[in-house]
């Protein structure tokens, strides 16, 4: 089999530019400008309907843009088989013809799927215990869902999309997702983009991490940066403002006489310091990050600026 | 475990030193291959690659090509120098801080920890 | 951006025959299913003809099972066959898409797909008319595939005639299915609502003009054969018209 995309290139696998995709009056891409770096697995995370399917469609040329570019392995994936064929894309929402099973699902892969394994695939089928033969009407939401995952694992695809793979999947199942996803990813590098809610439980395995809110890319960072990139400080109101005087402050709360406030990233002398000043120290975790950059706080702020 | 706070890829170079330090890895032994550590950590290779790529740089680990990873000589004694050299600023000093918010006084909690170490 | 991540041209194989066998995966839908059926339907017809041959008395008998060449039994497959098509754009379009195919392959494969089973049930449909001719109706005298529609002229003709219906029947269908997928509810209501107006449009223009005699006069000349000839002009708009609708069309609602 011919590697169809040299996992040493450094060409961006994505790039696309103010991006657009509009349906009547909602925008439901707005304005993206990113890339995506090959050999990487990035989280596009956001809340529901904040864009994530919209712009994958995009990038898959599954839908049309509005206004913009879009760019994979250097060109429009629109009618693109030379693009499309190096593509996986598991959608939560994917349709099925009507008298399909599993096994027709897996017949049909090694036709559209240049690097199909199928040994890989009868591995997975066994450890998420899919039943092949049961219609796929028929199968609950994390069977289905089990199907996708299988499907966008053992198709290898050199770009591979994951749209909220793991609905209705128990704890165990995700687990299992996660780490043959991880070992089938060291063993045959490739570029995987993961769209989820469940930040908590992917975070450590994203490279790159890409939120986007209502259609707009609010945070397109390295994975390692935004860890401990904010910082929560609680304690009585006059340390913690003696302490975060001066600084940038992203969120303040306070009770009474004490106060808890969010703020950028602290050195490890800088956080030795707070603690001798009686502080609570807490890093914030990606999830939280998220939660306060895509909150109704943060929607409020950015509608101010725009006006 | 892997922490909120601070990059996973320091978090694993430190539990290679911990290892290092308590001998579990010994000198001119070999380490466990990236793909190992993310698969064990669930953490990204490239990520679990950065951490071991830190330790080469600082001469704790080296690599043969072809084979893999192994713990540099003396490397275990370069880790306790640095780490007795920190050991002050990371414990000593919020011992200190928490122990004076108490009202605990210098000399008292030199006794603490002597009644501490007489009775473990 | 530089190309150098582009694959040589000998790893990029068309997708349309991975279309084909793609719908042909379960070929009881496509085949078991219409052949178990046309099989029933000719059994039922067998024995309606037996109750008739029986009861009606010998002078009339000739006359009585002459009127079964106007059976319209077998439209059945034909209908089935338009809804293979309808799902084939409705279910497996969007599943194709998530196999990383063109719509342009998807549609080339679906024409394809359309064409095989279309010459497979002409073979069908014509062999069973010559049996039923050499068996004289069946030991009856009962017409099922050798209606006065069709499968009356050659051979060759019958199996022309066959094909062409087939051939209809799936593009416009696929035609059909096309505008939904793409425009939903308001594409069907504007779609009928033009074929209607188009429909009435015409019916008017006969009326008005007093040709209704010179239609019907048409229809007589040009024959059966021929006027389903004249259907390959409508299969053709419909199955150019579903391609360039289709080639903007998206998987989700």
């Amino acid at each position: 089999m011919i590697a169809t995309l040299p996992a040493v290139s450094t060409d961006a696998v994505v790039e696309t530019s103010h991006l657009t995709k509009r349906y009547g009056d909602v925008t439901a891409v707005n304005d993206v400008s990113i890339t995506i770096e090959p050999g990487r697995i990035h989280g596009l995370l956001g809340r529901n309907g904040a864009g994530k399917t919209t712009l994958m469609q995009l990038l898959t040329g599954q839908d049309f843009g509005s206004a913009g570019s879009v760019s994979v392995f250097g060109h429009s994936p629109v009618e693109n088989a030379r693009v499309l064929q190096q593509l996986c894309f598991i959608k939560e929402s994917q349709k099925y013809p009507e008298d399909f099973r599993p096994k027709h699902v897996f017949r049909n892969a090694p036709l559209f799927f240049d690097n199909w394994d199928q040994a890989f695939a009868d591995r997975l089928i066994a450890d998420f215990r899919l039943p092949v033969n049961r219609r796929i009407k028929k199968l609950s939401r994390g069977q289905l869902s089990s199907l996708g995952v299988i499907v966008g694992l053992a198709s290898r695809a050199p770009l591979t999309f994951f749209d909220e793979p793991y609905l209705g999947l128990d704890a165990v199942a995700r687990q299992l997702f996660y780490d043959r996803l991880l070992e089938d990813f060291a063993e045959h590098p490739r570029t995987v983009i993961l769209s989820t809610h469940l930040i908590d439980e992917v975070q450590n395995m994203l490279e790159h991490v890409i939120v986007i809110d209502e259609g707009r890319i609010l945070l397109d960072a390295d994975a390692e940066e935004l860890r401990g990139s904010a910082t929560t400080l609680a304690g009585t109101a006059s340390a913690v403002d003696a302490f975060t005087a001066g600084r940038d402050i992203l969120h303040r709360q306070s009770l009474g006489s004490l106060a808890q406030v969010t703020i950028g990233r602290l050195s490890s002398a800088e956080r030795r310091e707070a603690l001798e000043a009686g502080l609570d120290v807490t890093p914030v975790s990606l999830q939280q990050l998220v939660v306060a950059l895509s909150g109704e706080g943060a929607k409020t702020n950015r509608q101010e600026e725009e006006r | 475990m892997i922490e909120d706070g601070r990059p996973i890829f320091v978090q694993i170079a430190e539990q290679i030193e911990n290892d290092i330090i308590d001998g579990v890895l010994p000198e001119e032994g070999q380490v466990p291959s990236t793909n190992e550590f993310a698969a064990f950590h669930r953490i990204n290779p490239a990520t679990a690659g950065k951490g071991v790529n830190l330790l080469v740089e600082n001469g704790v680990l080296y690599k043969r090509r072809g084979i893999g990873m192994f713990v540099a000589s003396g490397a275990r004694e370069q880790l306790l120098a640095r780490r007795r050299a920190e050991f002050s600023a990371d414990y000593l000093r919020p011992l200190i801080a928490e122990a004076a918010k108490l009202g605990i006084s210098t000399h008292h909690l030199a006794e603490l920890i002597r009644k501490e170490e007489a009775g473990s | 951006m530089t190309t150098t991540v582009d694959t040589p041209s000998g790893t990029r194989p068309s997708r349309v025959v991975p279309v084909l066998r793609l719908h042909l995966t379960n070929r009881w839908t496509t085949i078991g299913t219409p052949l178990v059926v046309l099989a029933l339907i000719w059994a039922a017809n067998w024995i309606v003809w037996l109750l008739i041959v029986r009861s009606v008395g010998a002078d009339d008998r000739a006359d009585a099972m002459e009127g079964t060449q106007f059976s319209g039994a077998i439209f059945y497959i034909f209908v089935y066959m338009m809804v293979v098509a309808v799902q084939a754009i409705t279910r497996t379009f969007p599943f194709a898409l998530g196999f990383s195919v063109t719509r342009r392959d998807f549609f080339l494969g679906t024409a394809l797909l359309f064409a095989v089973l279309s010459a497979f049930y002409a073979v069908v449909i014509t062999a069973l008319s010559l049996i039923e001719e050499a068996t004289g109706g069946w030991g009856l005298g009962g017409h099922l595939f050798t209606a006065v529609w069709y499968g009356t002229g050659s051979p060759i003709e019958r199996f022309v005639q066959i094909l062409l219906l087939f051939l209809f029947f799936f593009f416009v269908g696929a035609a059909v299915a096309i505008v939904y997928l793409r425009w939903r509810a308001n594409g069907m209501i504007v779609f009928w609502v033009a074929v209607g107006v188009l429909g009435l449009g015409l019916a008017a223009l006969a009326t008005f003009t007093n040709s209704w005699p010179a239609v019907y006069e048409w229809f007589i000349a040009t024959g059966a054969f021929g006027v389903t000839a004249w259907s390959l002009v409508v299969t053709a708009l419909a199955a150019l018209v579903g391609y360039v609708v289709l080639r903007r069309a998206t998987p989700t609602a």
